[in-house]
């Protein structure tokens, strides 16, 4: 056990939880703002399977990571759009929106991957890996300075541009959710759509931005995971992250801060299942330990939020 | 407006979602046709599509386009595992839970039922009767964990269900490569089922097409009337619908919510193994098996009524027949039915699709019943002028 | 053009709403030919009974709706105000009754909602508060700029709703029973900041019941009854028994035959039930009466004054602070609805959309709902389906339901056949208690007249009938006893009706007067 530990309190043990987290804290980002709006948003997980071979093929063909994630970004906001288009405008309910993006996700990335190949390379590829080198992967950057410091530095230096992104984001939404009157005007539609109708504020058109939003989010976090998680796309190496995202949100209040912490606890959660296997633990153990987090995770946070409930209403009583 | 007009509304609605879904198919086919110019496409698009419609059926060869059972057959086989889906989903959705846990049930039923028709010995009529009601109970006691923890917490039924289906898999994977795995083999597999746990198959032209197929009905024409003619199924229904009234009518809302999820646990988990014991001899999956995805797909074709899960299963066997028929002979993947799936259920869950055509039935019935009324009174006061 | 009755000139009018009707597209006539108009720097009252049309008539000046036909002028120009900006773009301003702010905001956020001063990409947030300690002051309106909208007390939010309406530049302020939610303290601190905009030159409506609030600070006052102006007074001139006659009066009489009542055993008991709700209030305070075989107890009173919160109590939707309640005998407080019902209790709620039916469902399962477990309609595991139809044919039948057939989708219907199916299911259940609560709002004359005749009917066969209704004809006219609840507490209770006047009931309605505790004590038959 204290062997154990002590392999634990590494940092290439913390390293890899923030490597981890990196994509979760994106989708849980984009399912924070549509929950501020008023809705949630189940589809990220198909957004993401999208934006990760978007990505990832258009890194290949334009030679550059660079518009790969750009194209990847793209993708993610022009479905969120479509998404909003069949929920707000079809009256589509939005589960079953996010549902059919999902379906469609999983067969359709592999569908899309086979046949640009195959119109490209003359072979119909089911994954993008063996396309992509390290180069047209998201370039990791060491903090100079920071990567002196002991410890500290094998934490935080070295990571992908993503991961940084990541957490630079957290913070930039949280900025936008309240310092900023679009986060305003989200929040105000998410709690009392009259009250924001009634001053002048379009519920609509903040609906299609906060939707476009979760889009660009799921975007960025389909992009870590073909190019920089992974070097190249492969089928369902998106693996419930998008769903987890949503679990995230939940236990985080549905802030930023607590969002962010939500994705760490999933990160350790996969690291240590990382670590566990690389001890000898069948991965098969290992890898459904995130998944039974989640669950574990909503479940603590139902009977936080139902004894806060009680609370109140026992202090109402007096 | 009158029933016809709903009917043909309906109708009308569900044949445009379609064809919208088919023109998406057909653009894709002809970006990923083989061909050199664009008549050399638009003809090998012509014949992709010849295949993945006309194909499941027709064997298309040089003495032309011939019917072969062998084909109906085919899809009729393997309507059986996503009816169960099907109906599955139908139930929960009634009741207005996204529990989207038919995924990993299925598989969990299969491999429940598979372990019992090797590890539990027992008289040939019996045992696959055993073990798929065993395999039917496992999932609906795994469905227990969604339904408990949203009726008891308000937790997402649906983030647990997916996180469940996750699970459920590596589970089955590591209980199967570990401890079960016949290791005689080179892929991870179990051991052959006994021979009493058989399902026989119906047709002997390597279909599969078994008894289960048989099961299948029956267990529609059970859930249609559970649904329809029973007071549980009438009661999931009406909390599907409003929940409140359903409260308010003295429903035990919280309990009914739990028992459609073990429901349609059990539906899936049947589904599963009478799919084990009907098609394999050994339990190999690795991976979820996809059906469950189906099934939401027939439920939502099917309006959630158990009645048309059996047309929107043929539906969907057939598409992906077409679909498998069109990789093979044309080159096209045969992923192109999740992106076809994925549309059809746009259009057709979207509820303001033709809305605007449906309300011009909606003002001619009513036109129509004014000009009725009308002309009664005028014969009525005719009537009594001649008084 | 002096005013005929004041002799002052037009100019000073800053709205004048001439003719106005409306009629929904349900049919209803919520405003039939209504004048109505506004001086400036006064504080006009619009009074009137639930269902008069005063809201209507405000939402018209605000341009959530638009008049079928009639004008209306602001500051001498004739406006066509179709959405609310036009209004507010005029300086009308209107504070709701439920409060359009948004909880998680601050008060300085919510002010600033829709117009927000930035400062480059952001919200300008000492701006914000600038703005609104600016108008806190200049109007006298103490508010907690950076306090969130959830933390605050009602008094502040309503506050913070009228400082949104002057911050967008309303002259003009409509209020919408603004001290339905209020403490009298803070009611009375609501009247001084009111008294201070009207020295500063703004005029305000002011949308109330409350007798006393009115003659205490308007000046002037419209009084409406079923879509009708009845009459422009100044304040002045009248007393709160003119205003009460004018308000509370009823225009129609419909008879509806009933024989004596012969009430006999005690049905439904209830003992100094209190309540207190969510937001601290309490909405109930020592309320005892009973129910007996045989008779109809009107409930009568204007809504809002804990009739609502009763009945739920009554249906288990909610329990009391104290206080007990039985249903021949037994104790219903912690019953589910299921077993309620299997008392013999019936519910005709009052929101029938959300309670009474399943909107998407067809007529026959709707009737079905309280019932679907019943011997009579199961053979085995399945239903009997020829029972079924039969008794759903039978009632729609019985209950002239308009319809296609048994299978068309409830919702369908209209709001008066809506209400009888589902009166039909509520009344034929064999109850030994009927819960009616506003059973005839909202629905055309036909349907409210079979419906009142039917609950005649079967309280005359022995049945046990609650009345809680709003409307006074209704009231009067079905109740063999009744009780009038104003703030919470029974006001008064008239064991005879037929020699029962509007004038005394509105005088209890509106809180003008009280019996003793001795006299509402006959309500308890022990």
């Amino acid at each position: 056990m204290l062997n154990f530990l002590k392999m634990m309190l590494t940092p290439e043990f913390f390293f890899s939880i923030l490597r981890i987290s990196a994509p979760i804290l994106f989708a849980t980002l984009g399912a924070i703002v549509v929950e501020k709006a008023g809705f949630c948003n189940i589809g990220l997980e198909g957004i993401m399977m999208f934006a990760a071979l978007t990505g990832s093929l258009v890194s290949y063909y334009a030679g550059s990571w660079f518009w790969g994630l750009l194209a990847a970004i793209a993708m993610g906001t022009l479905m969120g759009l479509m998404m909003g288009f069949f929920a707000f405008q079809l009256k589509t309910d939005i589960t079953l929106v996010g549902i059919a993006v999902n379906m469609m996700g999983s067969g359709g990335t592999l569908f899309l991957c086979k046949v640009i190949t195959n119109l490209t390379e003359g072979k119909a590829m089911a994954s993008s890996t063996g396309l992509i080198t390290s180069a047209l992967c998201v370039p990791n950057i060491t903090i100079p300075l920071l990567n002196k410091i002991p410890f500290l530095g094998g934490v935080l230096s070295g990571h992908s541009l993503l991961t940084y992104l990541a957490f630079i984001i957290c913070g930039l939404t949280s900025v936008m959710l309240y310092k900023t009157s679009l986060g305003m005007n989200i929040r105000a539609v998410g709690e009392n759509p009259n009250a924001a109708a009634s001053v002048g504020v379009s519920v609509l058109k903040i609906k299609y931005t906060a939707i476009a939003y979760s889009g660009l989010m799921a975007g960025f976090g389909g992009a870590f995971m073909s190019m920089s998680y992974a070097q190249g796309w492969s089928l369902d190496m998106v693996a419930g992250r998008g769903f987890i995202a949503l679990a995230a949100q939940a236990m985080g209040s549905g802030e930023c801060l607590g969002g962010m912490l939500s994705s760490l606890v999933f990160g350790f959660a996969q690291a240590l299942g990382i670590k566990f296997s690389a001890r000898g633990l069948d991965s098969n153990l290992a890898s459904p330990i995130p998944y039974a987090v989640t669950i574990i995770g909503l479940v603590v946070f139902a009977l936080v939020r139902r004894s806060r409930i009680k609370k109140q209403h026992a202090a109402s009583q007096l | 407006m009158t029933k016809k007009r709903e009917l043909m509304f309906s109708i009308v609605r569900g044949l445009l979602a379609i064809l919208i879904a088919l023109l998406v198919a057909t653009l894709l086919i002809f970006i990923s046709a083989n061909g050199d110019n664009f008549s050399e496409k638009l003809a090998s698009t012509g014949d992709a599509l010849k295949q993945m419609l006309v194909g499941p059926l027709f064997r298309m060869g040089k003495n032309g386009t011939r019917f072969e059972t062998k084909r109906l057959t085919d899809i009729l086989a393997s309507m059986i595992p996503i009816i169960f889906t099907g109906l599955s989903v139908c139930i929960m959705f009634s009741a207005n839970q996204f529990n989207l846990g038919a995924e990993g049930g299925i598989m969990l039923g299969a491999f429940v039922t598979g372990m019992a028709a090797i590890y539990l010995p027992m008289a040939a009529g019996l045992h696959p009767i055993v073990a798929i009601l065993l395999g039917g109970f496992a999932v609906g006691v795994m469905m227990l964990l969604p339904a408990l923890l949203k009726s008891k917490l308000d937790v997402s039924e649906m983030v647990c269900s997916l996180m469940l289906n996750y699970i459920v898999m590596y589970l089955i994977k590591f209980v199967l490569n570990t401890y079960l795995a016949d290791k005689s083999k080179g892929q991870i597999q179990s051991y052959e089922f006994l021979e009493t746990s058989r399902i026989a198959q119906l047709v002997d032209d390597g279909s599969k097409l078994s008894v289960g197929f048989l099961i299948a009905i029956a267990a529609v024409i059970l859930c249609g009337l559970f649904m329809y003619r029973t007071r549980w199924g009438y009661a999931i229904r009406m909390i599907g619908i409003n929940q409140a009234f359903s409260k308010y009518s003295g429903m035990k809302v919280g309990t009914i919510i739990v028992v459609s999820q073990l429901l349609g646990g059990f539906l899936a988990g049947v589904g599963g193994g009478i799919e084990m014991l009907g098609r394999y001899k050994t339990f190999s999956w690795s991976s979820l098996p996809g059906y469950g995805w189906t099934g939401i797909t027939i439920a939502i074709l099917a309006g959630n009524n158990p009645w048309f899960v059996p047309p929107a299963a043929f539906f969907m066997a057939y598409l992906s027949k077409g679909c498998n028929l069109m990789a093979t002979y044309a080159k096209v993947p045969a992923q192109l039915i999740d992106i076809i799936q994925g549309v059809i259920f746009l259009f057709f869950a979207a509820e303001q699709f033709l809305s605007k055509y449906r309300q011009k039935l909606v003002v001619k019935s009513a036109e129509e019943e004014i000009a009725r009324k009308k002309a009664m009174d005028e014969a009525k006061e005719g009537g009594h002028a001649n008084a | 053009m002096p005013d005929e009755k004041t002799g002052r000139l037009d100019e000073e009018l800053v709205v004048q709403m001439k003719g106005i009707t409306k009629v929904y597209p349900n049919g209803v006539a919520a405003n039939q030919g209504v004048d109505f108009t506004l001086r400036k720097g006064e504080i006009h009252a619009l009074m009137g009974e639930n269902g008069a049309g005063k809201s209507t008539l405000m939402k018209m000046l605000f341009g959530l709706e638009q008049p079928t036909s009639g004008e209306i002028w602001v500051n001498g120009e004739k406006l066509n105000l179709t959405a609310p900006s036009v209004a507010i773009s005029h300086g009308i301003g209107m504070v709701h009754q439920h409060f359009m702010l948004v909880p998680s905001l601050t008060v300085a956020e919510n002010m600033v909602l829709g117009m927000a001063p930035r400062k480059g990409l952001f919200l300008d947030h000492q701006k914000a508060v600038e703005i609104t300690k600016e108008y806190a002051e200049r109007f006298n309106l103490h508010v907690e700029p950076e306090a969130k909208v959830v933390d605050i007390p009602v008094g502040m939010k309503q506050k913070v709703e009228i400082l949104k309406a002057l911050v967008r530049g309303a002259k003009i302020l409509i209020l919408d029973e603004p001290t339905a939610v209020l403490t009298t303290q803070e009611t009375t601190e609501l009247f001084k900041e009111l008294i201070h905009l009207k020295n500063q030159g703004y005029t305000i409506v002011f949308i109330s019941h409350k007798l006393n609030e009115i003659m205490e600070i308007t000046d002037r006052l419209t009084i409406m009854r079923n879509g009708r102006s009845m009459g422009v007074y100044n304040t002045c001139d009248v007393t709160k028994e003119d205003i009460s006659r004018l308000m509370v009066g009823r225009d129609v009489i419909l008879n509806v035959q009933k024989d004596e009542a012969r009430p006999t055993d005690t049905v439904l008991r209830v003992r100094d039930v209190e309540y207190v709700n969510e937001w601290h209030k309490k909405v109930l305070d020592k309320v005892s009466f009973d129910v007996r075989k045989g008779e109809i107890l009107g409930i009568a009173g204007v809504e809002g004054n804990g009739q609502k919160e009763l009945v739920d109590m009554l249906f288990g939707f909610n329990t009391p602070n104290a206080g007990t309640i039985t249903v021949e005998g037994e104790n219903i407080l912690g019953l589910t609805q299921s077993k309620i019902r299997g008392l013999g209790v019936s519910l005709v709620p009052e929101d029938r959309m959300l309670f009474g039916i399943a909107g998407t469902a067809s007529i026959e399962e709707n009737i079905l709902s309280d019932r679907c477990a019943d011997k009579r309609f199961n053979k085995g595991p399945l239903f009997n389906m020829k029972a079924i139809h039969e008794e759903s044919d039978r009632l729609i039948q019985e209950y002239t339901v308009l319809c296609k057939s048994r299978k068309q989708q409830v919702g369908m219907l209209s709001g008066g056949n809506i209400q009888k199916v589902v009166v039909a299911r509520e009344f034929s259940n064999d109850p030994v208690l009927i819960l009616a609560d506003q059973p005839t709002r909202g629905i055309d004359v036909g349907a409210t007249e079979f419906i009142r005749k039917k609950l005649v009917e079967l309280s005359r066969s022995g049945i046990a009938v609650l009345l809680v209704s709003a409307d006074l004809n209704e009231v009067m006219e079905l109740s063999d006893s009744l009780i009038v609840m104003q703030g919470g507490h029974i006001a008064a209770y008239f064991e005879d009706t037929k020699e029962l006047t509007d004038d005394q009931m509105g005088e209890y309605m509106l809180g003008l007067k009280q019996q003793p505790a001795e006299q509402i004590r006959r309500v308890c038959h022990d």
